[in-house]
């Protein structure tokens, strides 16, 4: 902290936060330094870049989405390849973040009563870390849904090259993993945003208040500022 | 694309609807003859004229056959084929090129509104200008039809010369043949001619002959005589084509399902938040003052 400079009008968080993260600034916890936050957002840039592209082409319903880019014909050739960069995006946040990520042993069946209850704002589990087990496996699943994007989108990008089984195959595939990556998204969005006041703030000044961590991740909050945990 | 003469009766990627249903238009057909056919390429020539498509390169096949297979700038291929058939010899020739489906699959699989456009006589045709070059036709033929252009990436085909029959004319194609194993009319008028001929050819010593037009896409626009009716396989030609399954369930089932299940993502959303509300830290203030309240 004393390299910070705090005297004069600066945002001493966000300094903070340039270049580390889990550390306490005055009444705030930086929880995304400056790498995370370009990386998250420029993989949200690249996404969007693919989803109002893509939509266009998935259906009509969508197509005034292509206005945005000057048609679709300029969808056709810009969406593969905003693609690659979505992917390669997606790459750098799996590298970024896979340490962080690691499912323990109590995370694994997160997708069952624990959601329930988590999306029923009840029964808060102490030993939430610095991410929860929905978090972490919302980006398992959409790290491998991106290499399913990638892998099927190259065979529609180059239709010629590959047999009519395979370019059938891809076809489905690429809008299977979009619906079910467009259903992950919206839930990521909502709590990212409405849902969770503060969360966004994380994402965008990279700053989280005291008691967002104590509330949303208590264990995370405790090896941040070094506090005990409270007997009821 | 011809003039706005010709009604449309179906359009890719839009509703159905676009013509007025008054005019009463015959489908029209090509007749095949394959069992008249010379292998003499004169169709080729007078498609790649009357379309003004460039010449090709002869290219070294080992057999007769101009290309292995139709290209963007090549839409009318005579497929040859040699095989041993009851101990002798059958040298197999067909006219190969788009079959003007009654239940298209290009056009069934096409993400852009108009490109690909039947029209009320049963013609599918590409309109350049809306076709973005996906190569989503490509998968949606059950006969390997189009091919996108490399340089124009736009789709090219056979068009039955909708330019001429627009104004009255036979395709360029029939026009050429001096067999007349090419026969243009009405599609009515071209079956009764294939199955007379059929006929003829059963009593002439070939039982196996048979009329092409396959209903698993509705029928064709294309009306072939097949001395071996009971191997279509033998001159290029799928047995029992159909739009891929796979087409047709993306299409009408997963990217409709795929869209309510979106739409009810969002609706859940905003229905959790009317429910649930936010999820926020209890001010210290209100701590204070009710314990109990969670």
């Amino acid at each position: 902290m004393n390299s910070v400079d705090t005297s004069t009008h600066a945002d001493a968080a966000v300094a903070a936060g340039r270049s580390s993260e889990d550390i306490v600034v005055g009444q705030e916890i930086v929880r995304h330094r400056f790498a995370s936050r370009v990386i998250h957002w420029a993989n949200a840039l690249f996404f969007f870049i693919c989803l109002f592209t893509g939509m266009p082409i998935w259906s009509p319903i969508f197509g005034w989405m292509a206005a945005f880019f000057g048609g679709l014909a300029v969808c056709r050739w810009l969406h593969p390849l905003a693609g690659l960069a979505f992917f390669a995006a997606s790459l750098v946040m799996l590298m970024h973040w896979m340490r962080d990520m690691l499912l323990e042993r109590s995370e694994r069946g997160w997708f069952g009563p624990k959601m329930l209850s988590y999306m029923r704002y009840q029964g808060d589990d102490p030993d939430v870390g610095k991410y929860n087990g929905g978090q972490k496996l919302f980006f398992w699943a959409i790290s491998l849904a991106s290499l399913g994007l990638l892998i099927s989108g190259v065979v529609m990008w180059f239709p010629e090259k590959f047999p009519a089984g395979v370019r059938e195959a891809s076809i489905l595939l690429h809008d299977l993993t979009f619906i079910l990556f467009a259903i992950a998204i919206v839930g990521h969005i909502y709590l990212g945003t409405a849902a969770e006041p503060g969360t966004f703030h994380s994402m965008t000044r990279g700053t989280v208040s005291k008691p967002w961590a104590r509330l949303h991740h208590p264990r995370w909050y405790r090896e941040v500022t070094g506090e005990q945990p409270r007997r009821p | 694309m011809s003039g706005p003469e010709l009604e449309i009766r179906r359009s890719s990627a839009s509703l159905p609807g676009e013509t007025s249903g008054v005019r009463r238009v015959p489908v029209v057909a090509k007749f095949i003859d394959t069992t008249t056919c010379i292998g003499c390429k004169a169709c080729e020539v007078a498609c790649q004229e009357w379309n003004d498509l460039p010449p090709f390169e002869t290219l070294r096949l080992e057999m007769y056959q101009t290309l292995p297979q139709l290209h963007s700038e090549f839409w009318n291929l005579i497929r040859f084929d040699e095989r041993e058939i009851a101990g002798s010899l059958a040298w197999l020739m067909r006219k190969d090129g788009c079959m003007h489906c009654e239940e298209p699959g290009c056009l069934e699989a096409c993400p852009a509104p108009g490109a690909i456009v039947q029209y009320a006589n049963g013609i599918v045709d590409v309109n350049p200008e809306a076709c973005i070059g996906c190569g989503y036709c490509e998968t949606g033929c059950p006969f390997d039809v189009p091919k996108i252009n490399v340089k124009t990436k736009k789709m090219a085909k056979c068009t039955l010369c909708v330019d001429r029959v627009g104004v009255g004319l036979e395709p360029a194609c029939v026009k050429a043949c001096p067999t007349g194993c090419l026969q243009f009319g009405t599609k009515d008028d071209m079956l009764e001619l294939g199955r007379k001929r059929v006929e003829q050819l059963h009593e002439n010593g070939a039982p196996q002959a048979a009329l092409y037009d396959p209903k698993g896409v509705g029928g064709t626009s294309v009306v072939t005589v097949l001395a071996h009716g009971d191997h279509p396989e033998w001159y290029g030609l799928p047995a029992d084509p159909h739009v891929p399954a796979s087409v047709r369930f993306w299409k009408r089932a997963l990217r409709p399902l795929g869209m309510v299940a979106i739409a009810g993502t969002i609706l859940g959303a905003f229905a959790h938040y009317f429910r649930y509300g936010r999820k926020e830290p209890v001010p210290e203030s209100l701590k204070q003052e009710g314990e109990g309240i969670s």
